[in-house]
């Protein structure tokens, strides 16, 4: 099993979190991490960019659920971008394309929170 | 051999029709069928307008519409899907009105799936017999393609449904694989929440925890104060089913004015041990059985978890205890005489049996410089590492004390002032020592507050009970009462514990005082120190008969050569 990491980068006032390997629950607190800090630093608008992610369980999907209001409720939001079949799979099978923008690049992504 | 125009007409009907066929047969989906069927149409006939309507939940619903905008169909009855008159009634009423011109249904052995709705054709002429004809013969060529589309739509949402069951299970297998290895309770309860939040699309949620019967609620985004008080005045062993709808709102009516809609209970070993509260999904679904099902299992997943690590936790507190009782008892184990000096004038014995619990007896015999002997035996309230440093505080203010060459009243007041500012409140020690003279036979002593030890003399008992208070309740104030008494030979001194006269029998019966005077007053004459010991000892062995020894048995024999 790929070990699971992240990665934050920044392009303007848009934040990119690389997500790669294993999402699951074993390694849903390392993400919960990454947006607690975000939230702490008020950095609001969020990519999160899967190109690299194997791998989602249901809990790893619980974590968007967990922060997308707070991001919201600031004027910010959380874009997913650049997911591998399988791990849109999981997110359409449980209704997350109705609640989440989901774009097949990270540039995509980052325009929609340039144009807004 | 020339061709007739009726046979033209055949030709192009049936190569139409062919192609027709081909095309839709081609395809599963929906789409490409319906928008075959009214190209053709248009084709055929040359209409410029029209569309098909599908049976969509009992109801016709247009789909593929051509030459017609979207807004001139909002105006499109509810009309049931149904081969009824009424039905047909309503779609005539509705083409007349909308100024179309053709209404067909689409009939398979299935019934009604949809109707197809053709307008004016261009040359605004009416559609001939020939062509209702042709276009029932594309409808039920349709209506086949149509209702394997359907069929593949209902596998494909079967498949999403099996994709989903799937989901749900190895979440489970995936919790259960986290939940199975001891982790901090924060943890369990976050992926609990992770868990559902990622399955429901819910954003608000308590979880309530009932440990060591109080309840706690760990991982919340509503107040935590209100569903606490709240939990607090109902009585959560009858949650006992999940509980939603208006059952929520009649009777847990402030938990849906948090709005919570769903109440799952965790349960171990058939308690209700916390509870799951959940809000709204946010996609607005509502909580199916299956769904609830899933949450039950993930919930006592959870529950048992905790319950798991609450156990794990009290054994390896048990197991700190016992290891603080063994250090308890290297102490005490320590402060004990390792061994006991000889003297020409006197023959001593002591021992002392510690409890499995540790108790707080200590005895010295401290011999200043071949001079005199100092017996001391005390009782230390309490149990413990507590009762041991305090006990080993008394033993090094003995020793220093003793060099000093105090009074023996006046030494006995000094202790009490050291033991009592070293004590805590509510700590105390029975105390009593004495001074036995070498060169004259002589006993000195002074009790405070210790059971009197017992001086034997020519078959008389004597109580040493003179002193003053027990150790450590206050300084002293009245200085400690000492006696002084003349030893004969053959006297015989006992200073024991409660531990000697209160060892009880499995019929909760102590030893007592009398009977531990009666043996002694049965004393023979030739008997050693050492002997009257253990006779006492094996007494009090036979009374109890093997039941757990509760308190420390402590006893010091001396006879006067």
């Amino acid at each position: 099993m790929s070990e699971f990491f992240t990665n934050l980068k920044e392009n303007g006032t848009v934040n990119i979190v690389e997500l790669g390997g294993y999402l699951d629950a074993h390694t849903a607190p390392q993400l919960e991490n990454v947006f607690s800090d975000l939230i702490k630093s008020k950095r609001f608008n969020v990519v999160v960019n899967f190109e690299q992610l194997n791998y989602i369980s249901s809990a790893g999907l619980g974590v968007f659920m967990a922060f997308i209001e707070t991001m919201r409720e600031n004027s910010g939001d959380i874009k997913l971008a650049a997911m591998k079949p399988n791990v849109y799979n999981i997110f359409d099978l449980l209704g997350f394309p109705l609640l989440y923008e989901i774009f097949n690049s990270e540039n995509e992504a980052i325009d929609k929170f340039i144009k807004q | 051999m020339p061709h007739s125009s009726e046979d033209i007409r055949i030709k192009r009907n049936l190569t139409a029709l062919v192609e027709f066929s081909r095309a839709v047969n081609s395809s599963l989906s929906m789409d490409f069928t319906l928008n075959n069927l009214l190209l053709s149409c248009f084709g055929k006939f040359l209409t410029t307008k029209g569309f098909v309507a599908i049976n969509s939940n009992g109801f016709l619903t247009p789909v593929v519409l051509k030459g017609i905008n979207k807004e001139e169909l909002e105006a499109f009855p509810k009309i049931p899907a149904e081969n009824t008159d009424d039905s047909k009634a309503m779609m005539r009423s509705f083409v007349k009105e909308n100024n179309l011109k053709l209404c067909e249904p689409i009939v398979s052995s299935r019934g009604l799936l949809g109707c197809i709705v053709l307008g004016e054709k261009i040359n605004k002429s009416d559609y001939t017999e020939d062509e209702v004809d042709f276009l029932r013969t594309i409808l039920g060529i349709a209506a086949t393609s149509i209702e394997n589309s359907l069929f593949v739509d209902e596998l494909r949402g079967l498949n999403r449904d099996l994709d989903k069951r799937l989901n749900r299970l190895s979440s489970l297998f995936e919790l259960s694989k986290e939940f199975g290895a001891l982790i901090e309770e924060e943890r369990i309860s976050r992926l609990l929440v992770y868990s559902l939040l990622g399955n429901f699309l819910v954003s608000s949620y308590a979880i309530c925890y009932l440990e060591d019967k109080k309840l706690k609620v760990i991982e919340s985004t509503v107040p935590k104060q209100p569903v606490l008080d709240y939990l607090g005045t109902i009585n959560l062993q009858s949650v006992t089913n999940p509980v939603s709808g208006e059952n929520l709102t009649a009777s847990f009516e402030p938990l849906s004015r948090l709005k919570i809609n769903l109440i799952i209970p965790m349960k171990y070993q058939n308690e209700t041990r916390g509870l799951i509260l959940l809000g709204k999904r946010m996609n607005l679904a509502e909580y199916s059985d299956a769904d609830i099902e899933f949450i039950t299992s993930v919930g006592n997943l959870a529950i048992m978890s905790l319950e798991n690590r609450r156990l794990f936790k009290e054994a390896l507190e048990k197991q700190r205890l016992e290891e603080e009782l063994e250090i308890a008892k290297d102490i005490q184990r320590n402060l004990l005489p390792k061994n006991l000096p000889q003297f020409e004038e006197y023959d001593i014995a002591a021992m002392t049996v510690p409890s499995k619990q540790v108790g707080g007896d200590y005895y010295d015999i401290i011999s200043t410089a071949g001079e005199d002997v100092y017996l001391a035996i005390a009782d230390v309230s309490g149990k413990g590492v507590p009762a041991s440093l305090l006990m080993a505080n008394l033993q090094a203010f003995l020793k220093s004390i003793t060099i000093q060459n105090l009074g023996l009243s006046d030494a006995t007041g000094l202790l009490n002032n050291l033991v009592t500012e070293n004590t805590s409140e509510g700590r105390f020690i029975t105390f009593f020592w004495c001074k036995l003279l070498r060169n004259e036979k002589k006993l000195i002593y002074v009790n405070a507050g210790h059971n009197p030890p017992l001086l034997i003399r020519n078959n008389k008992l004597q109580y040493l009970d003179k002193g003053g208070m027990i150790f450590g309740v206050m300084k002293t104030f009245v200085p400690y009462a000492e006696e002084i008494i003349e030893l004969q030979s053959g006297d015989l001194l006992v200073l024991f514990t409660d531990g000697v006269t209160e060892a009880k029998n499995r019929f909760d019966r102590e030893f007592t005082d009398e009977k531990l005077e009666t043996l002694m007053l049965g004393v023979k004459g030739e008997m050693k120190a050492g002997e009257i010991m253990n006779m006492i000892k094996s007494e009090i062995d036979t009374y109890v008969e093997g039941f757990p020894q509760s308190d420390d048995i402590t006893m010091i024999v001396v006879k006067v050569k």
